[in-house]
């Protein structure tokens, strides 16, 4: 049995090995649950969207409170503008959310505890909002980096600042995912460990916690996927609306 | 007939629905959102500033002195950030 708690993060490959030049691009485990996730979200949907019953079915409702809950969630943070990216940032919170459910789900893999997916996530998020807000407002997009009111002198000091927070933006939303995702993870097989090593006598108090733990796994599994949507739509706003 | 008086219902408990999400706007999951954003942020602004601060070292040759610099300009903005933020949450 795998005590070790990080064993469940290792990604290994399934099938043949595939080469492409000298990167390994073989289907891992990693791509088989981000296959799953995401055909998981294509049959809710179009399951859910084939009969428009005026009394919805409960797939059907499902599909609708969470097109209603991202489409409020953009107009009230990036405002009406931001509706043509709406389908990004859908798929884009659908993802995420379904890889980290899926992920609570005993003896999956959770895509979204590797740095390396949240950030790629992450970086195209960073690089497409840019490029949004250059094709936008031109050059006049680069005074993001110059607030209003600020005295001459400090100005050089301020631009620096404003350079350092526009670029922690990926690190920030990557980090932060994969960080959570992963130590609460690690944490639920710690406590998990403890049951079985201190057997029938002293492993009700670990198991107790095990059971609030998956709870609270779920709320953050949850919440995770709304910050990082979120998150989205207020960089997107920035790029958009330029005001300070 | 049965159709139409379940319309003018539906609509009925649509009005309520709305007037209450009006009060209670999600607050409790956006403020631990909230939490779990400036933490992060503050370290990302710090581990960018010492990145950038890395590069133009070795851009330059100027070994120690730009880490140094940009390590504490990093701290700043993170703090920075964090009062912004809380600002923000007054309003």
């Amino acid at each position: 049995m795998a005590t070790n708690p990080m064993h469940q993060f290792e990604v290994y490959r399934i099938g043949p090995e595939i080469k492409l030049g000298e990167i390994d691009i073989s289907f891992t485990n990693a791509s088989l649950f981000m296959v799953i996730s995401s055909i998981a979200i294509l049959l809710i949907f179009n399951l859910g969207t084939k009969k428009n019953l005026l009394i919805p079915s409960k797939i059907q409702l499902l599909a609708e409170l969470s097109y209603t809950f991202v489409s409020k969630m953009i107009s009230d943070t990036a405002g009406s503008k931001a509706k043509p990216y709406f389908a990004f940032i859908f798929s884009l919170f659908m993802f995420v959310l379904f890889c980290n459910m899926f992920g609570m789900i005993p003896y999956t893999f959770t895509v979204t505890s590797h740095i390396i997916v949240t950030f790629m996530l992450a970086a195209f998020i960073f690089i497409g909002v840019t490029i949004i807000g250059f094709m936008k407002h031109g050059v006049g997009y680069l005074k993001l980096f110059i607030p209003s009111g600020v005295p001459i002198v400090l100005l050089p000091l301020i631009v620096v600042i404003e350079i350092i927070s526009y670029l922690s933006r990926p690190i920030s939303l990557s980090v932060r995912l994969f960080a959570n995702m992963m130590a609460g993870h690690t944490m639920m097989k710690v406590f998990g460990g403890f049951v079985v090593s201190l057997g029938i006598i002293g492993g009700w108090l670990p198991l107790s916690f095990s059971v609030a733990l998956t709870g609270l796994e779920i709320l953050v599994a949850f919440l995770q996927a709304y910050v990082f949507a979120i998150l989205t739509c207020i960089y997107l706003n920035d790029a958009l609306n330029l005001h300070h | 007939m049965p159709k139409d008086s379940f319309k003018t219902r539906l609509e009925i408990a649509k009005n309520k629905f709305l007037k209450k999400k009006l009060y209670q706007d999600n607050q409790p999951t956006s403020s631990l959102g909230t939490a779990f954003k400036m933490s992060t942020e503050l370290v990302a602004h710090v581990v960018v500033g010492t990145i950038i601060g890395f590069i133009l070292d070795k851009t330059f040759g100027t070994k120690p002195w730009l880490i140094l610099i940009f390590f504490f300009v990093g701290v700043i903005a993170g703090i920075l950030n964090v009062f912004k933020s809380a600002k923000n949450m007054q309003k």
